[in-house]
């Protein structure tokens, strides 16, 4: 990939993975979640065959339909549960806080390495950052979900430098759903009918 | 056929198959799916891996290799005891559904949970198992919190970090394999050391990641919590054992031996100092089996063939105990979530004293008392840390201390419940002479206090039954164990 092509990526990637923070709308921050798939599996194609690559894409956009799935079909509520700090003004800041911090590590990573390219490692490290901080900051499941899919998201970026294994790859793709899947349970218990 | 098919497949494939039974007869998925572990344990325990064999007109031979994916999944002659041991827990947490009532999802979902953790045992390469206990863990989110129930914060915690430790136990291993080109490279084992110690804290709920442990306790069903927080961190600290058995640097660190006295001290510490303190049920529970995972991860720290012995010395009677916990704490009526409260709990005491008494008597055990089954695992691991590091040791008898501290509370709360009423005491509603509901005429729960009995109190007073497995368990790991 061409040196241009990667920054826009990244600069993509940074511009979805501000979205999945700040949005307040969860349709919003699915459309995120699909779009950091998708650039994912630009990434990951930089070191994986492409057929093996298309398995993150999949995967992720499985997952991403399953919480979507489940969102629709629950009741509209006027606002969602006031996730602590739902300021943007801080979400921004801790964002850019990543940023930051992300900025300053991934070259390092990549030279201590010398196995990863430093844009890929930005982008793996960034998505890392940003599943954290939804994952901390969320009071809710899905904010939960949405967070531990990104954490993981990033981790397959970098991942896939060192590990080109099939079973691998289906694993992985196999707890993205897995985590989607469980997110999406959660989030339905309370109106299911208790059985027994 | 092979061991693969057998023992993972299977298992899985009943475990699938049972999902979609609706039929009225609940007992009978259990009944299915004990029988079938009873079956995988006999195989296990009797028959040999990778010998041909003659059964009437047919011969047969069990593989112990199968490739998937490019990557095989081994389980040899050396797995078979652990086999053995697992799928008998397995059973006995089958048949005892009966009692405890778990939900109808119990029994396919912990067939199937178990299946993948076999799967993490016999994958190679070994650090891929880390996906397949993550796997384990996301399928027993619908058993921790039911249809109909608002999902506390102990599962969500419980799924996010199980989900933390997959990255840095799989970046480890890339990270190891730079460890064994260089051992010398102090900086690479360092930062090796580190995400190994992240991904298993993670996994196995370790300080500071302790806290969905009595979280968890208190809001899902006891059999639940029993059976998740027997079997992953039993099957993860196996798995961690491979790393010890597999890098030298790692085996003969004088740095790790220290870090998982003081990891599994503190664990410890820390369980039975909240126990002593807590009034509620489930987390009493929860506080109970963090002192247990202490002295295991202690038992680790130990290092070499001591080390690992005590582990596998304690986790067969630490492994019944919380059995016979989960299910006597089933039994006690728990009014509502969140009111599991001991005064409450205890007032059934008159209607449920066999469960009561399971439950202290398992409680004695997981404190480490003398005649029961845990007794010499701990002693074990007790020199063993005293010679090393005396705090370590401390700490973890202040921690079976405060655990006792926490029985004497729960058998005062029973025994004021069972005290005659003093005169003048007027009862709402005149109690049945004869009460019918008591576990006293439920033979059931007679044949439970009898297993749990022989269980508990059969390992302490002939030790030699635990102690005669330990050394086959512990030849898995050929370097810690030559």
């Amino acid at each position: 990939m061409d040196a241009w092509l990667l920054n826009v990526v990244l600069a993509l990637l940074a511009l979805t993975g501000l979205g999945l923070l700040l949005s307040r709308d969860w349709r919003w921050r699915l459309g995120c979640l699909g779009a950091a798939y998708l650039l994912t599996f630009l990434l990951v194609s930089q070191s994986w065959p492409l057929e093996l690559a298309a398995v993150k894409l999949v995967g992720g956009w499985m997952a991403t339909a399953v919480l979507g799935l489940t969102r629709l079909n629950l009741p509209e509520r006027p606002a969602d549960p006031p996730d602590f700090p739902r300021s943007p003004f801080f979400l921004g800041l801790a964002a850019g806080l990543v940023i930051v911090i992300v900025s300053g590590s991934a070259p390092a990573l990549a030279a201590w390495s010398r196995q990863f390219d430093a844009g890929i490692v930005w982008g793996g490290l960034f998505l890392i950052g940003m599943g954290l901080l939804q994952v901390g900051l969320s009071g809710s499941i899905f904010g939960n979900g949405l967070g531990l899919l990104t954490l993981l998201a990033g981790f397959e970026i970098l991942y896939a430098e060192v590990e080109t294994s099939i079973l691998v790859a289906g694993l992985l793709a196999l707890l993205t759903l897995g985590v989607a899947l469980a997110s999406a349970y959660l989030m339905q218990a309370p109106t299911l009918e208790p059985r027994e | 056929m092979s061991s693969t098919l057998l023992w993972i497949l299977l298992p899985l494939a009943v475990g699938v198959a049972l999902l979609a039974y609706r039929g009225k007869a609940t007992w009978l998925p259990a009944l299915l799916g004990g029988a079938l572990c009873l079956f995988l344990a006999w195989v296990a325990a009797e028959l040999p891996l990778g010998v041909v064999m003659q059964l009437g007109p047919f011969t047969t031979e069990i593989a112990p290799t199968m490739v998937l994916f490019g990557r095989s999944f081994t389980l040899d002659n050396a797995h078979t005891p652990i086999l053995t041991l697992l799928y008998l827990l397995q059973a006995l947490w089958l048949f005892g559904v009966h009692l405890a009532k778990p939900g109808r999802l119990f029994v396919p979902l912990s067939l199937i949970c178990l299946a993948l953790l076999v799967g993490a045992l016999a994958v190679q390469p070994f650090l891929y198992a880390a996906l397949l206990l993550a796997m384990a863990a996301l399928l027993l989110v619908p058993l921790l919190s039911p249809p109909g129930s608002h999902p506390g914060l102990g599962v969500q915690r419980y799924l996010q970090f199980q989900v933390f430790a997959v990255p840095f136990i799989l970046f480890t291993g890339w990270i190891l394999s730079g460890v064994e080109a260089n051992p010398n490279n102090l900086t690479l084992v360092l930062r090796a050391g580190l995400l190994l110690a992240l991904g298993f804290g993670f996994l196995l709920a370790l300080f500071p990641f302790h806290g969905w442990v009595p979280v968890l306790a208190g809001q899902s069903h006891p059999y639940v919590f029993g059976f998740l927080i027997l079997f992953l961190p039993s099957v993860a600290m196996v798995f961690g054992l491979g790393f010890f058995d597999r890098y030298g640097w790692l085996r003969d660190g004088t740095f790790t031996g220290a870090l998982l006295l003081a990891a599994g001290g503190l664990m410890a510490l820390l369980g039975g100092a909240w126990a002593a303190s807590e009034r509620h049920m489930g987390r009493l529970f929860g506080y109970a089996t963090m002192v247990a995972g202490g002295y295991s991860i202690q038992a680790i720290g130990l290092g070499g063939a001591a080390g690992v012995q005590a582990f596998f010395a304690l986790l067969i009677p630490q492994g019944l105990a919380i059995w016979a916990w989960a299910a006597a704490l089933s039994r006690l009526p728990l009014p509502e979530e969140g009111a599991a409260d001991l005064s409450e709990v205890t007032q059934g005491a008159p209607k449920h004293p066999l469960a009561l008494a399971v439950l202290l008597a398992a409680l004695a055990c997981l404190a480490g008392l003398p005649l029961l089954g845990s007794f010499s695992g701990r002693l074990a691991v007790l020199q063993g840390a005293a010679t090393v590091a005396p705090w370590a040791a401390v700490f973890s008898l202040l921690g079976s201390l405060g655990l006792l501290v926490a029985g004497g509370r729960v058998l005062a709360a029973a025994l004021a419940a069972s005290l005659p009423r003093p005169p003048g005491w007027v009862e709402e509603a005149q109690p049945e002479l004869v009460d019918k509901s008591s576990d006293l005429y439920n033979p059931y729960v007679w044949a439970f206090a009898v297993v749990s009995a022989l269980a508990l109190l059969g390992g302490g007073l002939f030790p030699q039954l635990f102690w005669g497995m330990v050394p086959r368990l512990a030849a898995l790991f050929s370097q810690l164990f030559p």
